[in-house]
This record gives C-alpha cells, structure tokens and sequence, in this order.
C-alpha cells in the first residue's frame, strides 16, 4: 500500500467515523467535534489526491528553483484547497459552536432530540 | 460598463467596511449596507440591460490567468438577470428589516452583505472549488441570518441546517477533488469539455458534486432542515433563501448538469418531478403560513428542476421557460414572506386580516396568480412553452405529472385565498409600517412588470396590452368611484366593444358575441341596485368578460388559451364574492383549473411543437392523437357546462353567488363552454377512440346531465341551488344536441345558448329579488307573494314557460327543433334519458312559481315590496324579448341555420314567411300565439261575463276539512315537495360524483397528514434523510 | 295549409261537435263503471244538467288573478289541443288549425292547460290543491315516457312529424294502421295511455277519499263549469292524438265517435278492475313495464 492510498483510506475512515458520530450522538457538541473529525478527513482525502510520491512541497526557494519546480513539486492546487477549506471548515465549526452555546443558555440542553419543535 | 466582479468586490468591501465603523454609528452603516446593495444591484442590472441588448456573454479572468491557473467568472444573460434578482431581493429585504438591522448594528449588515455577494459569486463562477467556497459562505451566512428571526426556535432550525450544510459540504468537497484529479481542473467548462462522467472516477465524482448542488435545492424529501427554517427565520430573510438561494442554487445545478451531459437530464427531471408533486402535497396539510410558502418554493424549486432536465427537447427556449418559472416564482415567494411580515398571527387564518386591505389583497392575488402561472404572467408563458414541449416529444407522464402538481398547488393557495376573503377576520390587524408595504408593493410592480416583459419576448402578442383586458385592470384604479359610476363604464365598455367588433362576427360568434357583450350589458343594469363602491366587484367581472370577448375573438391556441384562463379566474373571484361561497368558489376553480390544464394539454398534443398555432389547425391532427386531442379538449370544455361528473362545483358556486353574479356566471359564462365544444366539434368532427365514437360518448353524458341535473333541481329547497341544478340540465340538453352531430342538432343547441341566456339570468334575478327582500332562499320559507311581488311573478311565469317548452313560449322551438334533430339522428338509445328529464323540469319548475309565489303568505311578509326596480327592470327586457323572440325566432335563427349548412347541408330548415317546414315537420310561431291568445281571449271574457263581480277573499277562506287554518306555515304545502318522488326514484340522486372527488382530496389529505410525520424535528434525522437521498439519486443513476 | 278566415267557423264546428259527443260519452262511461259496480249511475243527460247549472251559478269569490285564470288556461288548453290536431282525416273542414304545428306541437301544447290550472289552483293556498299537483306531475314523469317513445318509434317509422301525413300512411286497411305495423309502440303508448286517463289504478291526482278532488278543490260555479268543459273536450281531443298515431285516424264522423269509444273504453276496462296506485307505485309500475315496451319499440324502429 503506497503512501497515498494509505492516506487517502485513512481520510475516507475519518470521514465515516465522523458521520457516524455525527449521525448517531445525540450530544450536540459531540456532534460538532464529530463533524471537526469528517472535515479533516476530507482534507487528507484532498491531499492525498494531489500527492505524487517522491516530490516535494510546493514552495519555490533555494531547494526548488522555477525551472525545475513542474517535475519537482506536487500539484500545488489541492493544498490551496485544503487551506481554504481548513479555514472555511473553521468557520462553520465556530458558527456551530456559537450555536451550541446560545442553544444551551437558553434551552438548558445540549440533546438534539430536545430541539424538534419545529416539525411536520 | 463597470466589470461584474466589483458585484462581488462591493459587498465584501462593503462588509470589511461595517467592521471599521463604530457600533454606534447604526444610520451610518445601515446607510452603507443600502449603498452597497443598491450599487451592487446597480451594476448586476446595467449588465442585464447590455447583454439583453445583444451583448455576448463576458468571461471574467481574476488575476490576469485563464483556467485552470486561477477562477473564470462569466456574465451573461441569465447570471445578469439572477445577479439582479439576488441583489435586488437583498436590497428590499434590508429595506424591509430596517428595525432589525438597526436593532443588531452593522455585524448583522455585514452578514446580509456577504450572504447577497455568496449568492451572486454562486451565480458568476465557473469554478467548482469556487462554487463550494460561495456555498459555504452562503452557509455561514445563513448560519448568521437565522438568528435575526424573534422566534427562539429558529435558534434549533439554524443548528439543524448546519448538521445538514455540513454532510452536503463533504459531499461537495470529495467530488471536487476527485473531479479534479480526474480532469487537472476545477473549470466547470473544462470539465464539461473533458467529458468527466466518461473518466475513471469521474462519474462518481460528478454524482458526489451533483448531489451536493442538488442538495441546496431543499429536494424534497430531505428537506426538513430548510422547512424549520423557512417557519422559524424572519420573514425578509426567509424571502431571500426562496427567491434569492433558489435561484442561486438552480444555476448551481445548470452548471453541474451541462458537466454531467445528457445521461443526468433525466435524474434532474425526475428529482424535480418528485420534489414538485411531494412537497405540493405536503402543503395540503400545512396550516402554518410560512411552513406553507416553504413547501411551495420547494415544488417551484424542483418545477423549474424539471425544466432544466428537459433541456435536450427545450433547447434554446430553456432560459426563457426555467427563467420564467424561476422569477416569478422568486418574485411571488419573496414578496409573500414580506407580507407574512405584516401579518401578525402564523395560521392561515390570521391572513383574514388582509381584508379591509385592499391594496394588500391585490398584492396577495398577484403572488398567487404568478406562482400558478396565470396570464399575464410569466409562469404563463413558462408553462405553456414547457407544456407544448413536452406534448410533442411525446413525454405525456412528465407532462401529467406536472399538470397534476400545479392542480394541486392552486388547491392550496386558491383554498388559502377563500380563507382570507370569508373566514372571520382576526383581531390582528396588518402592521401598518410604510416601508414594509412599499417593499410588498415592489414586488408587486416587480411581477407585473415581468408579465409585460415576458410577453414582449414570448413571440406573442403581449397579453398585457389587449384592449379587454387593459379595461379590466383599468377598474383598479377607478376604484374609489360608487358603484353606479363604474357600473356605467362597464356597460358601456362592453357596449363599445360589441360595435367595435360586430363587423368580425360571423353568425354563429354573433350570438356568443351579443349574449356576452350586450346581455352581459343587460345583467349589469340589474347591477346599479348596489349601494356603495363595492370594492372588488368590477375588476373581476371585468377580467370574465374580458376573457369571454377575447374567447371568441382567438384565432391562435394561445390567445384562446389566455382568454380561457381570464374568464376563469375572473369568474372565481365574482363567485367568490357570495356570503357562503367559500367552499364552492373553491371547488369551482379546481374544476376548472383541472379543465383548463385538460385544454391546455390538448392544445399541446394538436400543437406538436408549432408555435403559434391556429385553432382550427385542429383538424390537421395525426389520427393517432386526434381522438385523445378530442377527448382532452372535450373534457376540459365540459367542466366548464358542468356536465355530470365534473358537475359538482355548479350548484353551490351559482346559488350563492351574489343576486347580480348568479345570472352572468349561469347565462354567460357557461355558455363559454359551448363555445369550446362548438368549434371543437365544428373543427375535428367525429373521434373514435377504441372504436367507441366519443361524440356519442358525449351524448350519453349529455342525457344523464340533463336527467340528473333536472331530477337534483326538483328536490331542492333552495330556490338558487334549484336553478343551479337547472342549469346542468339545460347544459345537458345543449351538449346533447352538439353531440348529435347534425344540422338541427346544432340548430337547438344554440337556440338553448339563446334561451338558457334569457331565461335562466331573468329566473335568477327575480328569484334573486326575492330572496333579497324575504331574506332567505328557502321556498318554503316563502309563499304567497304573488300579489306583493307581480312583476317578479310574471317574469318567474314566463320563464318556466319558457323552459318548460310548453307552447306558445319559445322553449317549445327548442323542443320542436329537438325532435326534428333526433328524426335525423343515427343514435336512439340516449334519447330514452332525455324523453324521461323533459317532464321532470315541470316538477322543478312548478315547485318553483307554486312554493315562492302562490299558496300561503307568511305573516312576517306581509308587509314587503316589489323586488328593487333594477333588478326588476333587466327581467321586463327579458321578458320582452322572450315573447318576441318567441313569435320570430327566425330573426336570430335563420341566420345561424344558413350558417351551419355549410358544415351540415342536410335537413336545413325552410324559412318561409310564417311557417318553418323542416324535412319532417312543420312550426308556425305566429299562428301558434295567434290561436292560444285568441282563444284564451275569448274564454277569458266569457268568464268575466260570468264572474264579472268576484273579489277577493281572505288568505283561509278556504275549504279545509271543515276547519279554518290560521296559521301559514301548516297550510303552506312546500317543504319535501315531491315526497313521493323522492321515495320512487330518490336513488338516482345519491350523491355518488360528490362521494367520487371527495374521497380523492380525502386521499390527497391524509397522504399529507401522513408523510409529513416523516419530519421529525430532528437534526439528525434529517442527515440520515440526506445521505437517504443520496443513494436514492445514485439507484435513480444507476437505474436510468 | 294557408290559413282561410272560413277555418274559424269550421273549427267551431268541430268544437261543437266534440263538447256534445264529450259529454254525452263521458256519461255514458260513468254509467258503465257504475253499473260495473251494481249501481244504476248517472242519466245520459246529467253532463248538461251540470255543466249548465254551473254556468249559471254566480260567484263573489275569488283567490287572486292566477286563482282566476287557471281555469281559462285549462280550457284553453283543452281547446287548442283538440284545433291543433286535425279531426276527421281528410276532410278539409275538420282538419282544424292544424298549420299551425305538427305532432310535437300537440303533444308539448297537451302540458298547457294543466300548468295554468295547476297554478290557478296554487293560488287558492289549498294544501290539497298542492299535493294534488305534486302527484299529477309526479306521476306524468313516469307515464309520459312510453308514449314519447313510442312517438318517436312512430314518427321514425313514418319518416315525419306530420299527423297528416301519418293518419295517411295508415289508410288502405286495418293492417296498415300502426297497432299491426308497430305493436310495440302501440302497446307503449296504450300502457302510458292508461295513466294519463285519471282513472284507477292510476287516479291517485284527484284521490276522491284523501284529497277530496285534488288540484280543482277550491273551484266552484263558472269556474267548476269551464274546467267541466274542458273534462269533456280534453280527453276526447288527447284520444284524437291517440287514434291518429296508431289506429287509423277517422274519416267521418261515425267511425271518429266509435274509435274514441273503443280506445277511451281501454283505460274504463282497466279501471273498473284495478285498485289505485300509490304514486311511486305507479312511477315504478311505468318504468318497469311500460317503459322497456317503448325502448324497445325505438330499438327495432
């Protein structure tokens, strides 16, 4: 098993496991921290897609000159993805959090189940 | 022009900006955020001007690269016009939440902010990883914005939405990647170009991207997250996610399908189809407005879904048919939440403060009358171009499925809107803020406007700018005018109209012309008995006869269908107008929304996709479709004569229309299906289906309408419901000669398009004087009011001796032509049913003239008047006019007669100068009424010789068992008139059609009240709903 | 036909010769169903006796202008029904005024007099006279029905409308009339006859023991006198109709006075035997047996 398969499987398990969590706990903020467990999954999937084995990092300094960098490097969009999606995973998981926050002070709970008065 | 990035460009600066200000300074960055919206909303539309101006579409290269090294943004005609949509929604909506805005300061206005420019930047970009990133910050946005809401529970619906946003957002993010690597770029047009379903992996990537996109659409079913919300959010930002996300997330989707190719327009269709039928029967059961209007930009959402699954046969006219759906569906919805801000309680019920409001009402007909695609508006000429699409590629099950959706949809709005206009009114009244309305009343201007431009660039004439229908809406605004002013310039617009048009007529469309141009004029005179402005009566009676005179003026399907769909919905409001006509105005615009879709499909089907199409093209059929064409059309033309089966909506919908209303929606508007059926049956002839001839289906249909129709009419109590029974009759008869398909067939149902007019709006009106002055319509409440009410008695004689048939009245020349008709006619067995209903109308009508006018005065009528002289004055002109016509029918008849020869030469009538012989018999009019006077003179005066000094007695001087009654109500028979009638042949009048169509709404109901209890409340139920729905997208893929 | 002012007087004489020929059969039935029921009955000239005593009987009364006219509608009923059809086949002095209609117009104008003397009777408030109309039309529902198609198995079988042309086409034999050429639709029309004839078993209208006379309660003197008038010219002109169709026609006035015997005799004889109906008795009782006769009738036409 290579390197990138490995991760890639590796991402793919995170990502069921933080579904499964999210899916099955009913503690909202486990389900956020399930969600965190998803996302980060996700962003190993994405480098693991864009990894070529035996390349280096994207940076063009000393050790990788312009020239050189299109045989040298690894594809440089899928990590500008994972950092974009890194921050905006950030985001929705402190929007989520603040969420759970007002959720308790004003409901006293942090149970799903006790929020479903909107229903049908 | 300024580049379409600054759109976006502005409302993140706009944002960053508001972080700068100080929390205090509110005004300002309020100030600011209008600003930025404005301009935002500024530029999206002097693009839309450019493009629509013939400009190319313009793609935008950030930083300087083309793809895939940095994001394209592309302008064209659709993404200017959605850009203008998002930003104008935004605009109005911060208008609309000035309080709120201002009350939260400037984060909750930067939120607004990136949430419009998330939209817009979901419309612009051509890059999928970019399209994630405006997804997400929709989501985060939204996140935000939910909590603007006063409703502590749209603190759980937001959460909910997150959980879900969440499990779309991996779904996205992994489709990205993996489309990517399979492509090398994010370009949504390179990938297209790449082909990525035909790539290794590529299809599963394509379906993970594409049921995330799909997801934002809320698809029913795994859409709870986006309901909660809908219910729980402020009302303006519920107004954005359903005009503004939707629109956003349908392009979303057009760029996913025109990656995926061909192989997916079927998934779309039918997770469109799915969403549309599900979540308008979902809304059956909803009694919450907003949860309500949510279900309903779900079925939109999923509607225009459809329509862009169909691109493969829509073509080029895809942008013109899902652009249509999608604004006014976005204008509709968005302008519906605003006016649920006004509302003050969150059941339907408590709309019922909108009455007393009439600007306000108009706003709410408007939003109902763009979501159901009625003309003038968009969704009109959406529908009609997807329908007539759909009928020629022969795709019949999505074109039903569709038609069946709409019917449903208009059974809630139009149910919602009988609320509004009868329940009891609430004690809530409508908040009175200014910017609020005004902000309602743009989207009102927004979705006439669109109307005016849709039918600018539909190709046909625009349906705004006919003269009828431009003086109906002209009764708008002459409002505030009494009644007798506006009733004045009605009659003589319809007067004018008439001389306008007469020289077009041909004999057969003179009649339809002049029974609804100068008789409607004639109904009207009884209309100046109306005291006060009364509001809300003269648009719609206008908008019928606009529909009506515009009916037999269409050449093309079109304006045909147009008109159909005027005088109907005219017609709806007129009857709705009636004290208890709540239900059965309900009932009677289903009906005819199911007839009307029936004639709109049978149009299509003729059609075969040429666009415009002439009427009379019909004829031209495939003989494989022409009999299903006849059937459709027939169908939908008989709901409108109420023929039995589709008869149910008639009764209710007559008796409790106002005094005015009963005679113009009996002696008029009926009369627009025999219009329908004339040129349907003049034009395609005889249709066999299965070897069955379906004119002789017809007949049979028109026997047992005439039979049930009069049998019903004799065992009601109510003198307007008799009449209404009457009617279907009456109808029944005209349908029957129709349907014989000869020349004297034809003959008499025109001379019943004559006399039913004359008749039935007198009967209506003096029945209508009387229920008026003794203030109940119940016959045996009544009595004796011959010598209170003489004038209304004489018009009441003569009409039943009118409908009767009874010599010397003109009902018998409809009898005469009648058996004339059935000696040529190859049919016998049907004639049975109508020889057995011909008696059964002296019941009704006796029942009629006896239990009103003779037999015994009550005492609490004692003292009461004539009928008011208006009523009285249009029911001498009929009465006038029934004797004259009676002694020269040929007048109007010779005309027709000549007129029909040229489609049935055989048994024309010979007109000579007293006599009219036919092939087998012979009718004297003259002589008739010549000997019956004669001699009803003379024994008349031979009795006056005799009798010459009797007088008259009191009310009991009367021979009775040696006793003298006093009392009225015992000695008064009338209720249960036909006891024994009722005992022989009262099985026949088991209400079986009503059990039939209740028990299908029944169906409808309790699957809603069913499948709703599938929303659970729960987060995370809805997730398992999601990743549900994603299997269930990929089986439909794997399956098509 | 062209009208002639000198068809006046001839068809004044036909209604002459109708009302004596009426009155004098109308007692003579009388007294065969009294002497079928073992009593003597009426004198032959007990008609006249009446019918003059109430004409010259005077009377303060009336009920209101309906009340006053219902019996001049019936009369003139009876009487335009008897000048529309013509008589005596052949004859131009007795064919009446009959240009001015044909069948249909004989057999819609039959409704006339009975309208307007229902409603006269409406007036007088008389629970009676109301229940009395309810039954009558009822029952009409129901009875009309064979012989409308019968009619209209006659006149499709003579391809006209013309009662003329149809008593013509049945000359030249007894078996030409329609009774041998058509049975079915004479047995129809009789079975229909049978109910529109105001005798047992079908007489419940006028129910002598519940409603005393029904529809006519309230009527007295003159008024009594023209609907006596009318008793005796209506039913011999509706037999006119009858014999026309189906058996022959007339072509003087011996075999007018035998056929109107012997046909009107059919609903005496069926009278005198059976007991009366109730009316959704007699609604069943037509469209069970009477009824199918006719469909059938215009099935095989």
């Amino acid at each position: 098993m290579t390197l990138v398969t490995l991760a890639i499987a590796t991402g793919f398990a995170l990502v069921l496991i933080g579904l499964l969590g999210a899916l099955t706990d009913r503690n909202i903020l486990r389900m956020i921290v399930a969600f965190t467990i998803a996302n980060t999954g996700v962003n190993l999937v994405l480098i693991g897609v864009g990894m070529l084995p035996g390349r280096t990092a994207p940076i063009l300094d000393e050790a990788v000159s312009v020239a050189q960098a299109a045989a040298r490097i690894v594809d440089p969009v899928p990590q500008a993805l994972v950092l974009t999606a890194i921050v905006i995973g950030l985001g929705v998981t402190a929007l989520m959090l603040a969420y759970a926050l007002r959720l308790h002070q004003t409901r006293h709970s942090l149970d799903i189940r006790t929020f479903t008065e909107l229903k049908w | 022009m300024v580049s379409a990035i600054f759109i976006l460009a502005i409302g993140l600066g706009a944002a960053f900006l508001l972080g700068l200000l100080r929390d205090t300074w509110r005004g300002l960055a309020y100030a600011l955020t209008l600003a930025a919206l404005a301009a935002m909303s500024w530029i999206a539309g002097s693009w839309l001007v450019a493009l629509a101006g013939g400009l190319g579409p313009v793609e935008i290269r950030t930083a300087g690269f083309a793809p895939p090294f940095a994001i394209a943004l592309r302008m064209g005609l659709p993404e200017a016009a959605l850009s203008l949509l998002i930003s104008l929604t935004g605009l109005l909506s911060a208008v609309y939440m000035r309080g709120t805005l201002m009350r939260l300061g400037r984060r909750a206005m930067a939120v607004l902010l990136i949430a419009v420019m998330a939209l817009v930047g979901i419309v612009l970009t051509r890059d999928a990883f970019n399209l994630f990133v405006f997804l997400e910050l929709t989501v985060i946005a939204t996140g935000g914005l939910v909590l603007l809401s006063a409703d502590p529970r749209a603190l759980g619906a937001g959460f909910k939405y997150l959980v879900v946003a969440q499990v779309i957002s991996i779904l996205l993010l992994v489709g990205v990647i993996f489309a990517y690597h399979a492509t090398g770029s994010l370009n949504i047009d390179d990938m297209a170009a790449a082909n990525l379903v035909t790539l290794k992996g590529g299809a599963i990537a394509f379906f993970l991207m594409f049921v995330a996109v799909v997801a934002e659409l809320k698809p029913f079913p795994a859409n709870g997250w986006a309901l909660d919300i809908y219910e729980s959010a402020h009302p303006a930002f519920s107004a954005i996610l359903s005009a503004a996300l939707s629109a956003a997330a349908l392009i979303a989707a057009d760029k996913m399908l025109s990656i995926g190719g061909p192989e997916w327009l079927p998934v779309a269709s039918s997770l469109g189809l799915v969403s549309f039928l599900g979540a308008n029967i979902l809304a059956l059961a909803q009694d919450n407005d907003r949860r309500l209007l949510g279900y309903s930009s779900i079925g939109q959402v999923g509607l225009v879904l459809v329509v862009l699954g169909q691109r493969d046969i829509l073509g080029a006219s895809t942008p013109f048919i899902a652009g249509g759906l999608l604004l006014a569906h976005a204008v509709a919805k968005a302008g519906f939440y605003w006016l649920s801000g006004l509302v003050q309680g969150r059941s339907l019920m408590d709309w019922t403060a909108l009455r007393g409001h009439p600007v306000l009402i108009f706003a709410f007909v408007t939003f109902v009358a763009l979501l159901l695609g009625l003309p003038p508006f968009p969704g009109f000429y959406a529908k009609w171009g997807l329908v007539h699409a759909l009928a020629a590629d022969g795709r019949y099950l999505v074109l039903g499925l569709i038609l069946l959706g709409s019917l449903i949809e208009s059974g809630y709005l139009m149910r919602w809107f009988g609320y509004i206009i009868k329940r009891p009114q609430v004690d809530l009244p409508p908040l009175p803020s200014l910017s609020k309305r005004a902000v309602v009343l743009t989207a009102v201007a927004a979705g006439w406007a669109l109307g005016w431009i849709w039918g600018e660039i539909s190709g046909y004439p625009n349906l705004l700018l006919s003269i009828p229908l431009l003086f109906a809406l002209g009764f708008l605004f002459i409002e505030w005018l009494p009644a007798w002013v506006k009733n004045l310039v009605a009659i003589a617009g319809l007067g004018a109209w008439f001389w306008y048009t007469f020289p077009g007529y041909d004999p057969l469309h003179l009649i339809y012309a002049a029974i609804i141009l100068v008789g409607g004029a004639v109904i009207l005179v009884a209309s100046f008995d109306a005291k006060g402005r009364r509001v809300g009566f003269y648009p719609p009676a206008m908008l019928m006869y606009a529909g009506l005179s515009m009916l037999i003026l269409a050449q093309d399907s079109f304006a045909f269908f147009a008109a159909w769909e005027y005088l109907t919905i005219g017609s709806y409001f007129l009857i709705l107008r009636g004290k208890k006509s709540e239900p059965h105005a309900l009932s009677y615009i289903l009906f005819s929304l199911g007839g009307a879709f029936a004639i709109l499909a049978g149009l299509a089907l003729g059609a075969q996709g040429v666009l415009p199409f002439d009427v009379a093209d019909l004829a031209k059929a495939p003989a494989r479709l022409a009999p299903w064409i006849f059937a459709l059309l027939a169908i939908g033309f008989m709901t409108k004569t109420a023929a039995i089966g589709l008869h149910i909506w008639l009764p209710g919908a007559h008796a409790e229309a106002e005094t005015d209303v009963s005679p113009m929606v009996s002696g008029i508007l009926l009369k627009a299906g025999l219009f329908g059926l004339t040129l349907l049956l003049m034009i395609m002839g005889k249709q066999s289906l299965y070897g069955i001839e379906l004119t002789y289906v017809m007949l049979w249909i028109g026997a047992l309408s005439a039979l049930v129709g009069n049998l019903l009419a004799a065992f009601q109590e109510d003198a307007k419901r008799l009449l209404a029974y009457s009617s279907i009759g009456q109808m029944g008869y005209a349908l029957f000669g129709l349907a014989m398909m000869n020349h004297l067939g034809w003959l008499m149902a025109l001379m019943f398009v004559i006399n039913h007019y004359i008749y039935k709006s007198m009967l209506f009106l003096s029945v209508g004087g009387v229920a008026k002055r003794t203030g109940t319509r119940d016959m045996y409440r009544m009595g004796g009011l011959i010598t209170l009410m003489p004038l209304s008695f004489i018009a009441v004689l003569i009409g039943i001796i009118a409908v009767s048939g009874v010599p010397p009245l003109s009902g018998f020349g409809g009898r005469w032509i009648f058996y004339n008709a059935i000696m040529s006619s190859e049919y016998r067995l049907p004639m049975v049913l109508i020889f057995l209903s011909g008696p059964i109308a002296f019941l009704y009508l006796f029942r009629l003239i006896h239990t009103i006018f003779l037999g015994q005065l009550k005492d609490e009528h004692r003292k009461l008047k004539e009928a008011p002289l208006w009523l009285i004055l249009p029911q001498m002109l009929y009465v006038a006019f029934l004797l004259g016509f009676a002694v020269v029918p040929g007048l109007a008849l010779r005309h027709v007669d000549a007129y029909i020869s040229e489609f049935f030469p055989a048994h024309a009538l010979i007109w000579d100068d007293i006599t009219i012989t036919s092939t087998f018999g012979y009718w004297s009019p003259i002589s008739i009424m010549v000997v019956v006077g004669c001699i009803f003179a003379v024994l008349f005066l031979w009795l006056l010789v005799l009798n010459h000094r009797a007088q008259k007695v009191k009310q009991f001087n009367i021979v009775y068992s040696a006793e003298r009654p006093f009392r009225p109500e015992t000695t008064h028979f009338a209720w249960n008139f036909f006891a024994p009638y009722r005992k022989a042949l009262g099985f026949m009048t088991l209400p079986l059609v009503t059990r039939f169509w209740q028990a299908q709404t029944d169906l409808l109901h309790s699957t809603a009240q069913v499948s709703r209890r599938f929303y659970t409340g729960n987060g995370q139920t809805y997730a398992v709903h999601m990743l549900a729905f994603a299997v269930a997208v990929y089986l439909i893929w794997m399956g098509s | 036909m062209p009208f002639e002012w000198v068809q006046i007087p001839y068809a004044l004489l036909t209604l002459f010769i109708v009302v004596n020929y009426g009155l004098v059969l109308t007692a003579l039935i009388q007294k065969i169903g009294a002497r079928v029921g073992r009593r003597h009955g009426i004198r032959i000239y007990q008609n006249y006796v009446d019918l003059l005593k109430n004409y010259a009987l005077r009377t303060h009364i009336t009920h209101g202008v309906m009340f006053y006219l219902g019996p001049v509608f019936r009369l003139t009923g009876g009487v335009g029904l008897l000048l529309f059809v013509p008589t005596i086949f052949g004859s131009e002095m007795f064919s009446n005024l009959s240009f001015a209609g044909d069948l249909i117009l004989a057999l819609y104008f039959v409704f006339f007099g009975s309208l307007g003397m229902a409603l006269g009777a409406g007036e007088s408030g008389h629970p009676y006279s109301a229940i009395g109309v309810t039954r009558g039309l009822s029952q009409v529902t129901a009875a009309e029905l064979p012989l409308a198609l019968a009619v209209f198995a006659v006149s499709l079988q003579y391809e006209t409308l013309s009662i003329t042309e149809i008593v013509a086409a049945q000359q030249g034999g007894v078996t030409n009339w329609t009774l041998f050429t058509n049975p079915l639709a004479v047995a129809a029309a009789m079975l229909s006859f049978l109910g529109s004839m105001m005798r047992p078993p079908f007489d419940v209208v006028l129910a002598p023991q519940e409603i005393p006379i029904g529809p006519p309660t309230e009527y007295h003197s003159a008024y009594l006198a023209l609907m006596q008038t009318n008793r005796v010219i209506f039913p011999v002109a509706k037999v006119v109709i009858y014999m026309n169709l189906f058996f022959g026609g007339a072509t003087g006035w011996g075999e007018f006075a035998v056929k109107v015997f012997c046909i009107y005799m059919v609903s005496v004889l069926v009278g005198v035997v059976f007991p009366r109906f109730r009316v959704e008795q007699s609604i069943r009782w037509f469209l069970v047996w009477a009824v199918p006769i006719g469909v059938l009738s215009i099935v095989i036409a």
